[in-house]
């Protein structure tokens, strides 16, 4: 009779996808050169930049490339001088080109396997904010065949379809400690798809300056079916039912290029990208379990991201034999509004500086590295959500290299 | 391919690049105006780190004043020592464990009665049994006695009478004189924290207002200037705290007239009422009792046993339901009702303007614990992506016996004092992680 109500606070999973979620290692030549490549015909990775210059690169190719990314992140809470940092982990993402078609005819065809979007954070179990997050890993493979048309000697146009393979794996701690005071543990885990297009166009202009536009469509994920697991405290298993899946989907977002590229001279090339990525499809983040409970609830995290941008500027100096020295640099803009920085992406303005080497090994085959440092300008908020309050600090490091063979 | 190893070496040294982590320039630790070398804690007890219906090892772990002197010692803070229970009597006086539900979801809570800290009982002549615990015999930081009255501060047999006093003081049981504000000022301190006065009230209301009095406005006005008087006397800076409305804490707020009745209809849907013990008028001091109606104004207590209700009760009428006659009410000792609450209400409010005034004269800090948890019963709060509230059990703040805090709550609380503290005295202590520390423990 003595009924009393329990309502134990769970409060949603919550993920956010900044602008740092978007990660454009798309190829090593274009890291290098500050991520630009829209107006370029270096190598196969025009099927990620701008599928419309496609047809005009000069050989058909197989590449290979991969960008170890290191996500240095450091959180002092407001009134405290404690400071948490993200653990040493790194996220990889990868590149993977072929290109072929006939040398005289004007078409060619591409296949891209790429990961635009992807994020790994993890704070850890012990930090201050581990009932917002402990740790997302977060990882989209784009895979995209392509066709390009040459349609004069000056212009060609691509499309590419892109299938999206995603995965998704999420922990946090839930604030409901067991007999011997650890608490609990949420993990989302689950795979997803989605599906998109991208297209674009090349000009070469008599002034020698080559122009590309190309737009990537928005792909929108789905993941369903994922393990929500949860643990809790044995008395309260029933509030959080084992076997429990959940959907969630995630519109990835749309990116408008537009880029120059410029022979100055037989050693010089020069290029400017501009991109304009429209995050304000990300309206908010919802987790729907398969089985609800009045302690477990569908969760909705309203995000309301502004569209960002980039620009991005780089060049490549070619008067060593065999050896060609890339140096660039950019700037991003966040696409996370005041009140909603989380520490999954804990996102904000930066700048970034790049450079690489080109080597020719042999006349068929290509290695490059390449060197990028990202600063994200210091943040301090308090999110809306959490009510988390301090200061992000964040540096990202990305060293990489990629092989090509051409012919 | 000695090229390929330049690379190498140039890798190397970007991936010992990598490993840096950004630093967050911070403000420097300043102590401001204030001296935290040795910062002494006077109070009851949940300045003794109370919870769960008892004083235990862990409890006094995370009382808020360790908590607090742990943030200061970055401030210029010295050794902040407790009266700790030793590792084989952790469990000090014992308390209350959650157990499990019912399957209507209703909390089982068991107490845990192993590794005590009891070393007997004494009998005082006029008073009655007295728990003795493990004598203790070191520095002592923190002062928090459980059950002091700012009423019994200066009052020298006192040492005899509360076990949690008796436990500090050099003497045996029933030979002790010192008063509680001569143990606490005895030896030099810089800084100070004062939580005293809230079981003036809370006696009063935990009681239902049944067996014991409210101190007097006047004579708490007289004892907390003495007592403010005496902590500053030297020098000392210090914050103060103010006495939280009783009507806010779980004990109060959760077993409700309104649940009570709504289990009784599900069982006898002819049920309409239930009837409380109640006194007359709200004002003081000595008033009649006589029952009436229930309503949702009148307080139970958590310790209530539901059970009671409806079973036959022996009247000059015959045997009739317990609780749901006029001539069966709610006894007085389960519920503080309407005019108790308003009466509890008026004394605390008064209480507290002795306590803000006596601290703006002094240019003390001010806690206000008062405004602080009438706005998270009303509104609850997130911290560190946790939300709590006022609720018992689930809210986090409150432990199991529905009254004192949970390591959360003394966590926030702690911090709560810092805040008050640095804005006074315009140092920069730093805040603790709240999310740190547990809420109610579930098995």
């Amino acid at each position: 009779m003595k009924k009393l109500l329990l309502l134990l606070m769970w409060c949603s999973p919550v993920s956010a996808f900044a602008q740092g979620f978007q990660v454009n290692l798309g190829g090593q030549k274009q890291i290098a050169m500050g991520h630009t490549g829209t107006g370029l015909l270096q190598d196969g990775a025009s099927v990620f930049f701008n599928p419309g210059a496609v047809a005009m690169l000069p050989s058909n190719s197989v590449q290979a490339g991969i960008s170890p990314l290191w996500f240095k992140s450091t959180f002092n809470p407001t009134g405290s001088n404690a400071q948490y940092s993200v653990k040493n982990r790194v996220a990889t993402p990868f590149n993977a080109y072929a290109i072929w078609g006939p040398k005289s005819a004007a078409w060619k065809l591409g296949l891209g396997v790429y990961t635009p979007f992807g994020g790994l954070t993890d704070w850890g179990h012990e930090w201050t904010g581990r009932y917002a997050l402990e740790s997302l890993d977060l990882k989209a493979i784009f895979i995209q065949p392509t066709i390009s048309v040459k349609l004069a000697d000056f212009l060609s146009i691509g499309a590419g379809f892109v299938y999206n393979h995603a995965s998704v794996d999420l922990q946090r701690a839930i604030p409901l400690a067991d007999a011997n005071g650890n608490p609990g543990q949420a993990r989302l885990n689950g795979t997803g798809k989605g599906y998109g297009w991208n297209a674009g166009v090349f000009f070469k202009t008599e002034s020698g300056v080559n122009v590309g536009v190309s737009y990537r469509s928005k792909v929108k994920t789905n993941i369903d079916k994922g393990d929500a697991i949860f643990t809790v405290p044995s008395s309260l298993q029933t509030s959080f039912p084992q076997p429990n899946t959940f959907s969630s989907g995630i519109p990835l977002p749309a990116t408008l290029s537009l880029g120059l590229g410029y022979p100055v001279s037989k050693k010089w090339l020069v290029a400017f990208d501009a991109n304009l990525v429209g995050w304000s499809s990300y309206k908010a983040l919802a987790f729907d379990y398969a089985t609800n409970t009045t302690n477990l609830q569908d969760t909705y995290s309203p995000r309301n991201y502004k569209n960002a941008y980039a620009l991005r500027a780089g060049a490549e100096y070619k008067g060593i034999e065999k050896v060609a020295l890339r140096f660039g640099g950019g700037y991003a803009s966040t696409a996370v509004r005041d009140g909603y920085v989380t520490p999954e992406v804990p996102d904000a303005n930066r700048w970034y500086a790049t450079a690489g080497v080109g080597a020719k090994l042999t006349k068929q085959l290509d290695l490059d590295f390449s060197f990028e440092y990202e600063h994200l300008y210091k943040r301090t908020q308090t999110n809306i959500e959490t009510q988390l309050s301090g200061t992000f600090q964040s540096n990202v490091y990305i060293p990489g290299i990629s092989l090509t063979y051409h012919w | 391919m000695r090229s390929l190893k330049q690379y190498l070496y140039i890798s190397a040294g970007l991936l010992a690049l990598a490993s840096c982590k950004p630093e967050i320039q911070t403000a420097p630790v300043t102590k401001g105006s204030a001296d935290f070398t040795r910062y002494i804690a006077v109070g009851n007890s949940l300045t003794a780190g109370f919870a769960d219906g008892g004083l235990y090892l862990e409890g006094q772990m995370n009382s808020y004043p360790s908590i607090i002197a742990k943030q200061m010692q970055q401030a210029g803070g010295g050794e902040f020592t407790q009266p700790l229970f030793n590792a084989d009597q952790s469990n000090g006086s014992g308390y209350l464990k959650l157990s499990g539900f019912t399957a209507t979801g209703t909390p089982i809570t068991t107490q845990v009665n192993t590794n005590l800290a009891v070393r007997g009982q004494a009998t005082i002549p006029g008073f009655g049994n007295v728990i003795l615990y493990t004598k203790y015999a070191g520095e002592i930081n923190n002062y928090g006695v459980p059950g002091i009255k700012l009423q019994q501060i200066t009052y020298a047999p006192y040492g005899n009478l509360n076990g949690y006093f008796e436990r500090l003081l050099p003497g045996n049981a029933g030979t002790n004189n010192t008063t509680y504000l001569d143990f606490v000022t005895a030896k030099p301190f810089t800084f100070f924290t004062n939580w005293l006065g809230n079981n003036d009230a809370l006696g009063y209301a935990t009681a239902g207002g049944a067996s014991d009095a409210l101190t007097d406005k006047d004579q708490f006005s007289g004892l907390y200037n003495l007592t403010i008087a005496k902590l500053t006397a030297s020098g000392a800076k210090g914050a103060v705290a103010t006495i939280p409305d009783v009507t806010s804490i779980p004990y109060f707020n959760t077993v409700t007239i309104d649940a009570i009745l709504a289990a009784v209809k599900a069982a006898n849907p002819s049920v309409t009422t239930l009837y409380v013990n109640a006194r007359q008028t709200a004002t003081p001091p000595a008033a009649s009792y006589q029952a009436r109606p229930a309503t949702a104004a009148d307080l139970v207590v958590l310790t209530f046993d539901t059970k009671k209700i409806g079973q036959p009760v022996s009247t000059p009428f015959g045997n009739l339901p317990y609780g749901l006659t006029q001539f069966t009410p709610i006894e007085n000792q389960y519920v503080l009702d309407a005019n108790e609450a308003t009466l509890v209400k008026d004394y605390v409010t008064s209480y507290n303007t002795t306590i803000k005034a006596a601290a703006a004269a002094k240019g003390l800090a001010v806690f206000d614990a008062y405004t602080f948890l009438n706005n998270l019963k009303a509104n609850g709060m997130i911290v560190d992506g946790v939300n709590v509230n006022s609720n018992y059990i689930s809210g986090g703040i409150f432990s199991l016996d529905g009254v004192h805090l949970t390591p959360r709550g003394y966590a926030i609380v702690a911090n709560e004092f810092i805040k008050a503290i640095n804005k006074q005295y315009g140092s920069t202590i730093p805040l603790a992680s709240v999310s740190a520390y547990n809420g109610v423990k579930f098995p």
